[in-house]
C-alpha cells in the first residue's frame, strides 16, 4: 500500500465515524469523545489535504492542491505574512551613505549619476522603492527620513522613464544586520529597489 | 451482532474508497497528468490594479496573489485592470473552450 492510500483510509474512517458508525460504533465514538475531552483535545472530522509547492516566476512559493476537477492555490507566507521565496527580486541596493548626507534626503551628484544609469539600463516593468535606516534617532523620525529618501530615489527613477509601483519608508523596522556594530548600521542604512519583471 | 460484522465490512469500504477517491492532491491525475510544480502562469490584474498569478490547466484553474518580499501586493501596471496576460493557457494540452 502506498502512502496516499493510507491517507485516504484515514479520511474514510472519519467519514465512517460520521455516518454508518453512528449506529455500529456509537458506543465507541462516545467513549472516544469523552476520552478526548478529558485530555483537553477535541475531535475533528476532516479530510487529509496535503498541498505541494509551486514556485512563481518571482521565485516565491505557493501552496497548490488538485482535487480531481478543482484546483486550489494560495501564497505560502509565514505567520508574519512574509512570503516564503527561494530567491529575492531586490535587484538594486544603494547604501544611503553613497546617496545622502546624514539626515538628508537630497541625493548627491554622484548618486544621481549612478541611479540614472541603473534605471536606464535595468528595464524592469516597474519598481518598488523602500527606504531603511539604522536604529539611531527615534522610530517616527526614521520612518519619515526613510520615506523621504525612498521618494527622492523614486522621483529620479520616474524622471528617467521608470514606472514606480510603490514607495515605502520602513525606518529602522526591517534591519538586515545588527545595529550594535558600525558595519551593521551601515548595512541597515539603505534604499532597496525591487524589480518587477 | 453489529460489532461482529464491522471487521468484515470495514476493509471492504476502505478498499472501495481508496480506489474511488483521489488521495494525492499534489498531482494532476487523468488525461494530462503531471506534477503541479510544472504549471505555467500568467498575470491577472484585479480591479485595483494589483497582480495575481493565473493558471489555466485545462479542467483546473488556479489564482494566487503576487506578493513582494514584504508581503504587500504587487501592483506592477503591467496591464490594465481586469486583464489577463501571458501564456497561462499553455500548460495543458487539454482544450478549454472558454
Amino acid at each position: 500500500m502506498h502512502e496516499c492510500n493510507a491517507k485516504s483510509v484515514r479520511g474514510v474512517i472519519s467519514g465512517v465515524l460520521g455516518g454508518m458508525a453512528a449506529i455500529a460504533l456509537g458506543a465507541t465514538l462516545f467513549v472516544g469523545e469523552a476520552a478526548a475531552q478529558s485530555s483537553g483535545q477535541r475531535v475533528v472530522i476532516g479530510e487529509t489535504y496535503i498541498p505541494t509547492i509551486w514556485v512563481d516566476p518571482d521565485g516565491c512559493e505557493h501552496w497548490v492542491m488538485d482535487d480531481g476537477w478543482e484546483g486550489y492555490m494560495t501564497p505560502h507566507v509565514n505567520r508574519q505574512g512574509i512570503p516564503v521565496c527561494r530567491r529575492g527580486n531586490v535587484c538594486g541596493e544603494m547604501h544611503s551613505d553613497q546617496l545622502f548626507a546624514t539626515n538628508s534626503a537630497n541625493i548627491s551628484a554622484s548618486g544621481r549619476k549612478h541611479l540614472a544609469k541603473f534605471f536606464q539600463t535595468t528595464g524592469a516593468i516597474s519598481y518598488i522603492i523602500t527606504g531603511h535606516t539604522d536604529s539611531r534617532a527615534s522610530d517616527p523620525y526614521n520612518l519619515d527620513l526613510s520615506y523621504r529618501r525612498a521618494t527622492a530615489v523614486a522621483s529620479l527613477a520616474a524622471a528617467h522613464g521608470a514606472r514606480i509601483a510603490d514607495v515605502r519608508g520602513y525606518g529602522e523596522r526591517q534591519p538586515k544586520a545588527s545595529n550594535n556594530t558600525a558595519a551593521g548600521m551601515q548595512m541597515n542604512r539603505r534604499v532597496e529597489i525591487i524589480c518587477i519583471r | 451482532m453489529k460489532f461482529l460484522k464491522l471487521p468484515i465490512l470495514l476493509p471492504a469500504v476502505v478498499a472501495v474508497a481508496a480506489w474511488g477517491t483521489k488521495s494525492a492532491k499534489t498531482v494532476d491525475r487523468g488525461i494530462d497528468s503531471k506534477h503541479l510544480g510544472q504549471l505555467q502562469a500568467g498575470i491577472w490584474v484585479d480591479p485595483n490594479g494589483c497582480d495575481h498569478w493565473i493558471i489555466d490547466d485545462g479542467a483546473e484553474g488556479y489564482l494566487s496573489q503576487r506578493l513582494d518580499p514584504y508581503g504587500k501586493p504587487v501592483c506592477s501596471g503591467t496591464a490594465p485592470p481586469n486583464t489577463a496576460t501571458g501564456a497561462f493557457k499553455s500548460g495543458s494540452p487539454v482544450p478549454d473552450p472558454i
